[in-house]
């Protein structure tokens, strides 16, 4: 352990990207304003795919690394929609997923928001409605905001939150 | 006599009768069954994976199994419409859920015995499937692996789309091994036309390739420690993977790579990149150098979900778990990479520790690789006609050995088939679990890191 304490002291701030830092300091003032006044201080977050090629996904593990750190801008990742304020839904919707995903809105607390992640639930991208894709619209629940890219990368998916909490007014 | 390692059983509808190929690694078997009345003899009493291929070309294409062990549904699940997708005559496009049927899990009774249910909607970031356990205390005594909740239809989107036209949706069916994939469409482009594969352009697709591999184990590389209770690593290793990342995204324009393997080489820094390969390989010596002194950290990793080669063999398993239980299979041990440096690596027990020193292994041996193909830029020219014919392709992806059939009719796809090498490994997963506890089991599961979207398809 005494080496990682040695390295450590030596290269302090090892995840240093002016581009990316100085772009999430600028938002991040905004996010920790809307989240405060919203959602009490601390934005839940339950990303749930529903039939996705896994990009979307490791986009939002990416989320949790060192250079974009979500959790100081006041947005965290729930193991459960239970404790969640917002569903982060990736994927096309399959057939088999269809029924589980209602039930995952069943179980959040009100008011739950649907924020669809990539271009799939909407089917804007490649994936078109068949027999086993039946799509986000077709759930019949309400989306309160879209985030687009195949797959969008973390700062979209970011300033995306920030829009959506923007447009709750 | 030699156990033959079987690769993939699939079925093709034919105008008058249904062909059942099965490949292996040294030949391939082909059998006509009747249109009016399929019924196909199960190899599965043979050959244990078996199973989940003959159980989807039942539910595919209505083909009845005789002699299985097991005639569940697959594919189709407890409201999934009752159709066959995969038969020529089925075109409808919105069907009706049925009823709910419920599905009898594979479990073990007796007294004090109970069931375990995980997912499909999982606690962590990842995608759908569900685990059912049967448990004895703490001890697993079975585990059911039920997937294809991911399942998209693909293989019947793909029909009557041409070869230029398939790519993007094939490049989407499972994004960490976006590349993989994208070569394995390549190489058929490559078979079926009369394309002139340039060096330059092959050193190109397989840099990518390589680089594909390292994300991948990177990402592994810190989570597996974090389901180990061991955060700092994730820290440490998922800023690697993504510096990484972000140089996949400079060499292909995008961070997964989607539309990178074409027909020229993008431009790049070559500089650059031998210089971020100095960093990454001196920062992953740092890595293991740190990690191999955690030993409550070894203590979880050490003698957890083995895999016995024997078992392995039998199995069929591909890619890293095989090769972390000794046998010695990998799609790109040919003369092409040995030149370029490639040495196959291997581990002997088959724990989650043979896992994790392997993945770091391949990390190294994938950082040579990269030197060793940095080369030119180049250009071919776009095929435009293909020959009508089967095509048959393997890459080694970073989970494992990847299988790709296509058959082109007309200049269009007439099926489409493709079996990732999570398709057997989710088979074998249950076998890890014998003398281990249910709190292991994210460990065992993280540390083969399979796709459920490559999966299902």
């Amino acid at each position: 352990m005494i080496k990682f304490w040695q390295e450590r002291v030596k290269n302090p701030i090892s995840t240093k990207n002016l581009e990316c830092d100085s772009k999430l300091k600028e938002i991040k003032k905004e996010l920790k304003s809307v989240i405060g006044k919203k959602f009490a201080g601390s934005l839940a977050i339950r990303m749930v795919s529903s039939g996705s090629c896994n990009a979307c996904e490791a986009e939002c593990n990416a989320l949790s690394n060192p250079y974009y750190n979500l959790e100081r801008l006041c947005m965290h990742f729930v193991a459960s929609p239970r404790h969640a304020d917002i569903i982060l839904l990736s994927g096309v919707v399959s057939a088999n997923m269809y029924h589980h995903i209602l039930n995952v809105y069943q179980q959040m607390p009100q008011p739950a928001y649907i924020v669809t992640l990539g271009d799939c639930p909407l089917l804007q991208g490649v994936f078109q409605e068949n027999f086993a894709i039946k799509g986000a619209k077709s759930l019949g629940l309400p989306i309160a905001y879209h985030i687009n890219g195949c797959p969008p990368n973390p700062q979209e998916i970011i300033t995306g939150l920030l829009e959506f909490l923007k447009s709750l007014g | 006599m030699r156990a033959q390692r079987l690769i993939a059983r699939f079925a093709i509808e034919n105008s008058d009768n249904f062909e059942i190929v099965t490949v292996f690694d040294d030949e391939i078997q082909r059998e006509m069954l009747d249109k009016d009345e399929p019924i196909l003899k199960s190899i599965s009493s043979k050959y244990t994976i078996a199973t989940w291929f003959e159980r989807k070309i039942k539910d595919d294409f209505g083909i009845k199994i005789e002699g299985a062990y097991d005639n569940r549904p697959l594919v189709h699940h407890e409201r999934f419409p009752n159709i066959y997708p995969m038969r020529k005559e089925f075109v409808e496009k919105d069907i009706e859920f049925r009823e709910f049927k419920p599905y009898k899990y594979e479990t073990v009774g007796g007294e004090g015995v109970f069931e375990v249910a995980v997912g499909p909607i999982h606690a962590g970031i990842i995608e759908p499937g569900h685990f059912h356990f049967s448990q004895e205390g703490e001890r697993m005594l079975h585990l059911e692996v039920r997937h294809f909740y991911t399942y998209r239809g693909i293989e019947k989107t793909l029909e009557g789309k041409n070869l230029l036209e398939a790519k993007e949706i094939i490049e989407r069916i499972s994004g960490n091994e976006s590349i993989a994939y994208q070569l394995a469409w390549f190489d058929i482009v490559k078979q079926a036309s009369d394309l002139k594969y340039d060096e330059k352009l092959k050193k190109y697709h397989c840099l990518l390739l390589e680089l594909e591999r390292i994300i991948h184990h990177l990402t592994d590389m810190g989570f597996m420690p974090n389901d180990a209770g061991f955060g700092a690593a994730l820290s440490f290793a998922s800023k690697l993977s993504e510096d990484t990342r972000v140089l996949l995204q400079e060499l292909s324009g995008h961070r997964f790579g989607f539309g990178s393997v074409g027909f020229e080489v993008k431009k790049y820094d070559k500089q650059k990149i031998l210089n971020f390969l100095n960093t990454l390989e001196k920062k992953v010596r740092w890595f293991e150098d740190w990690i191999i002194d955690i030993p409550s950290l070894w203590d979880r990793f050490d003698f957890t979900g083995i895999l016995s080669k024997q078992k392995a063999k039998s199995y069929c398993v591909l890619g890293v778990i095989a090769r972390s239980s000794g046998e010695k299979i990998d799609a790109r041990n040919n003369e092409f990479y040995k030149k370029h440096g490639f040495v196959l690596q291997n581990e002997l027990v088959g724990d989650v520790a043979s896992r994790f020193k392997l993945r770091i292994k391949e990390i190294y041996n994938s950082i040579g690789l990269i030197r060793n193909f940095i080369d030119g830029f180049t250009k071919i020219e776009k095929p435009i006609k293909f020959d009508d014919a089967e095509y048959m392709s393997y890459v080694e992806s970073s989970i494992g050995e990847l299988f790709m059939f296509i058959k082109l009719k007309n200049g269009k796809i007439d099926r489409f088939y493709t079996r990732d090498a999570s398709f057997i490994n989710w088979q074998a997963l249950y076998l890890m679990m014998e003398k281990d506890i249910i709190a292991d089991f994210p460990l065992i599961n993280k540390s083969c890191d399979l796709s459920y979207a490559g999966n299902d398809l």
